[in-house]
């Protein structure tokens, strides 16, 4: 990329590989040049299984994006899922040397490295270590301590990790397309930042992405990300559920799903049902409509149930003033945001990425969440960084700490 | 005849033995004991629990303990569990003097205010702990009573379940679906009540009351243990020529069952038909065979019979079941029991009810594997107790011609063995395409099984 105000964003997911490329404009706002895609293949749970088919599904998508924007593309942010990744919080503490009292860009780092000082295992490293709040001497809600004057900086981090060599796959992936990974983000995130706008944030909000192999949760509580998780069940699982329960093969399960599909039950009249056909077009067997509801809506409430377990255990559901997004390709099913609502007990929508310029109105869809949230967090980064300007040199550094193995 | 009579004789033992306390816990819980009181239950020591006073003074029963003397000082919880809680282990002592002695403890309550919640899961553990048999009924409150009081039963629920050997749980709100919107709020909470007494009348007899099949607390166990703890109950009692028919038709009507609908999701269907020693053979098949066409292929009927004189002209039918269970489980557990059919009850003697042991021979070893999948403890307990009941097995020779005769019996076993060719199938494909990846594997549950076999929900 010529310029450094365009980024490009790569989702390599289970069911499509995804490559959205955005212009910053001097305006600050962000405009979609061109949304590459190719159906994946060698990708099962959102890891890469089959090296060299993914890297040609990769590599089918970023050409064209490259041909529908008009860009060569050097350098993606990439997005990462899988069920290895792992999440907690943890605070940091750095105490002033006597004599000094104001609070330095280097305290900053210092509280930040202090905090991601735990023992993982040796397999694992460091994804992301977010800032959910500072506290100086003390004392709550400071906002950016940077300058103040205090003794004790104290800040909560969210620390994502995940193992090592799995991570290592998807970059070099990407490497051997000749293309530099600017950065790793975990995909929740990434959907969080195309979902969820400022206020969404600050109120509270959980977004869940259930995709085709995983599904990927956060909870933004004021305005920090307090929790996030990767469960690796998704669209497919619902397919293979559908084509074990009704014995039938698994492409006519997905295409039954998609036409089909609803979670909700005692949807439809009793009795009811659905005439497959086969591809000449001939009626075969006949599909109780109750039944094929009745499978989908188990394992999407399961899925529900899951996360809310995990949610729940922090306490965090209470104070979710904006609710629950799903999102991604499964949120396509009927009913679903009733039955979220349903579970989590709390208002809930389906909702797409939030508007963009550019041509964008095909990919204002729940699928694409991920995608767009790449260059969104780029771009993120991109404003963040006359302030922060430690954070291109630690990504640099997070990623030279992946490979050295 | 003579051998008739020395027969009840031997079975009087050890159920008089068995001394039954029933405790009504909470507000709830003394309501559903007036009930049975008003019904008429015998046999059987009821007392009430709970920190109202003027609640406890209103009951009928004999024994009554206060709760939190010092704590409440004759009020009520206020709907917090942990001053339920709280009441309760302030009156420790009493409870376990009113509980000490009993081999066979029922723990009744409303779940989700604060006594019933509060108190009960500890009362059910002073019971356990005391060496008794366990068994708890409960209601869930209605969902309109509020998110906060339906957490505070579910939470409740699950303290219960940890202590009492077998749980029946009542939803208030299936209860209330299926009766009219317009019936007050009362009549709603009393036909609850009375269906709740029924069955603790039911759950009585079959465990007191002398059987030609006898079925045990553990039989109760393996039914009410398989599934989620979501009670079926039905209860008829008929008299006159069609009183067979009339009795069975009248305990499928029964709220909880929806006309027997529900038992078409059921696993394991408890089933006791008493009566005086006049039922016939007749009238057995006939009840049984209507049965049979309301639940499932993969259902295991568990039947049982007891003679009862005082019934006079009426015949009595009790169906025990809960929903959700496991047929994988059920099915299993049969093919188990195949291999030690051991465990053989009653010996009756009497020319009309000769043939019946055969269906028993038919059915009870499946039962009797249950037993030893859901509580080998249990088994061997009353094994020890009913040593007389092994002697029936010599019976086995009249086998052949009775399931030519029993059509009822007939039927049962070729079903099961379909049952157990299918789930088998099943458990061989059930991965799928994920058969070969890596297994996602939360809180314990392989999630690359479809859901809908895991939560065994009956999708066809």
């Amino acid at each position: 990329m010529a310029r450094d105000n365009i980024f490009a964003g790569l989702e390599i997911g289970t069911t499509k590989v995804c490559v959205v490329v955005a212009e910053a404009r001097h305006d600050n706002t962000l405009k979609i040049l061109g949304v590459g895609n190719a159906p994946s293949r060698g990708i099962r749970k959102g890891e890469i299984v089959d090296f060299e088919t993914a890297k040609r599904c990769v590599h089918d998508a970023v050409v064209d994006a490259e041909e529908r924007s008009d860009v060569e593309i050097s350098e993606v942010y990439l997005g990462i899922s899988g069920g290895h990744i792992r999440s907690f919080n943890n605070r940091g503490v750095v105490v002033l040397e006597e004599g000094r009292e104001e609070i330095d860009e280097q305290d900053l780092e210092d509280v930040r490295t202090n905090a991601r000082e735990v023992s993982l295992p040796m397999e694992d490293c460091v994804l992301h270590t977010i800032i959910q709040h500072y506290y100086v001497d003390g004392q709550d809600g400071v906002l950016n301590p940077l300058g103040l004057f205090g003794k004790k900086l104290e800040a909560d981090f969210h620390i994502v990790y995940g193992i090592r060599t799995r991570i290592q796959n998807a970059i070099r992936c990407v490497k051997e397309l000749e293309l530099e990974t600017a950065d790793v983000v975990i995909n929740s995130f990434a959907t969080a930042q195309a979902v969820l706008d400022k206020n969404y944030k600050q109120l509270g909000a959980l977004v869940i992405d259930i995709g085709g192999g995983t599904t990927d949760f956060v909870v933004y509580v004021e305005g920090a990300v307090k929790q996030s998780g990767v469960i690796s069940v998704g669209g497919d699982h619902i397919t293979n559920d559908l084509s074990i329960g009704l014995k039938i093969p698994s492409a006519r399960a997905e295409k039954l799903k998609i036409e089909e599909g609803d979670v909700t039950l005692g949807n439809s009249f009793p009795g009811e049902t659905i005439v497959l056909r086969d591809e000449t077009g001939f009626a075969g067997r006949e599909i109780e409509r109750e039944t094929l509801n009745q499978i989908i809506h188990c394992r999407v409430r399961e899925i529900f149930e899951i996360v809310q377990r995990q949610v729940e255990g922090d306490q965090n559901l209470n104070y979710l003033g904006a609710g629950v997004f799903v999102t991604g390709g499964s949120s396509q099913l009927r009913g679903i945001e009733h039955l979220a609502s349903e579970v989590f007990g709390m208002p809930a929508r389906t909702t797409a990425p939030l508007p963009l310029a550019g041509v964008t109105s095909a990919f204002e869809h729940p699928q694409f969440s991920t995608a767009i949230g790449l260059v969104r967090y780029a771009h993120l980064v991109h404003l963040d960084r006359p302030m922060t300007r430690g954070i291109l040199s630690r990504t640099m550094k997070r990623l030279s700490g992946i490979f050295r193995t | 005849m003579v051998q008739l009579n020395s027969q009840y004789g031997r079975e009087e033992n050890p159920s008089e033995s068995r001394k039954v306390r029933v405790i009504g816990v909470g507000g709830a819980g003394s309501n559903i004991l007036d009930r049975a009181m008003l019904d008429g239950i015998d046999r059987v020591e009821l007392a009430t629990a709970n920190t109202d006073v003027q609640s406890l003074t209103g009951s009928v029963t004999n024994q009554k303990i206060q709760l939190g003397r010092n704590l409440t000082r004759g009020l009520g919880s206020g709907g917090d569990p942990e001053l339920g809680l709280a009441a309760a282990e302030e009156s420790r002592d009493e409870i376990q003097a009113a509980i000490a002695g009993y081999d066979i403890i029922f723990v009744c309550a409303g779940l989700g205010g604060g006594t019933g919640s509060g108190a009960a899961p500890f009362i059910a553990k002073l019971a356990k702990d005391a060496g008794a048999l366990v068994l708890a009924l409960v209601t869930m409150p209605f969902t309109f009573e509020g998110r906060r009081r339906c957490a505070q039963a579910a939470a409740s629920l699950q303290l219960i379940r940890e202590h009492a050997d077998a749980v029946i749980c009542f939803e208030n709100d299936r209860m209330a679906e299926l009766t009219l919107p317009r019936m007050g709020i009362h009549e709603a909470f009393a036909a609850a009540d009375v269906t709740i007494s029924q069955s603790i009348r039911a759950v009585a007899n079959l465990l007191l009351q002398p059987g030609l099949i006898r079925l045990g607390f553990d039989d109760i166990c393996a039914v009410i243990r398989e599934g989620d703890a979501r009670a079926l109950f039905g209860f008829g009692d008929a008299e006159g020529e069609n009183r067979a028919h009339d009795a069975l038709v009248k305990a499928l009507r029964n709220p909880l069952m929806n006309r027997g609908e529900m038992l078409a999701s059921a696993v394991n269907v408890i089933v006791q038909i008493r009566g005086a020693a006049n039922v016939t053979l007749g009238e057995i098949g006939n009840v049984m065979e209507e049965l049979n066409r309301h639940i499932s292929d993969r259902t295991q009927l568990m039947m049982g019979i007891a003679i009862d004189s005082s019934m006079g002209s009426r015949l009595s039918v009790s169906i025990i079941s809960s929903l959700g269970g496991n047929p994988e489980r059920s099915v299993k557990a049969g093919y188990l029991a195949l291999q030690e059919p051991e465990q053989f009850e009653p010996a009756p003697t009497a020319t009309m009810v000769v043939p019946e042991p055969e269906i028993r021979l038919i059915d009870e070893p499946s039962a009797n594997g249950q037993k030893a999948v859901a509580s080998p403890i249990l088994v061997e307990a009353l094994r020890s107790k009913e040593p007389l009941n092994l002697e029936s097995g010599e019976d086995a020779g009249s086998k052949k011609e009775v399931v030519q005769a029993g059509k009822s019996a007939s039927k049962a076993p070729p079903k099961k063995i379909e049952a157990k060719q299918e789930v088998l199938q099943f458990d061989a494909v059930s991965r799928g395409r994920f058969e070969k990846s890596e297994p996602t594997i939360i809180d314990g549950q392989d999630l690359d099984v479809p859901a809908f076999l895991r939560r065994r929900v009956n999708v066809n």
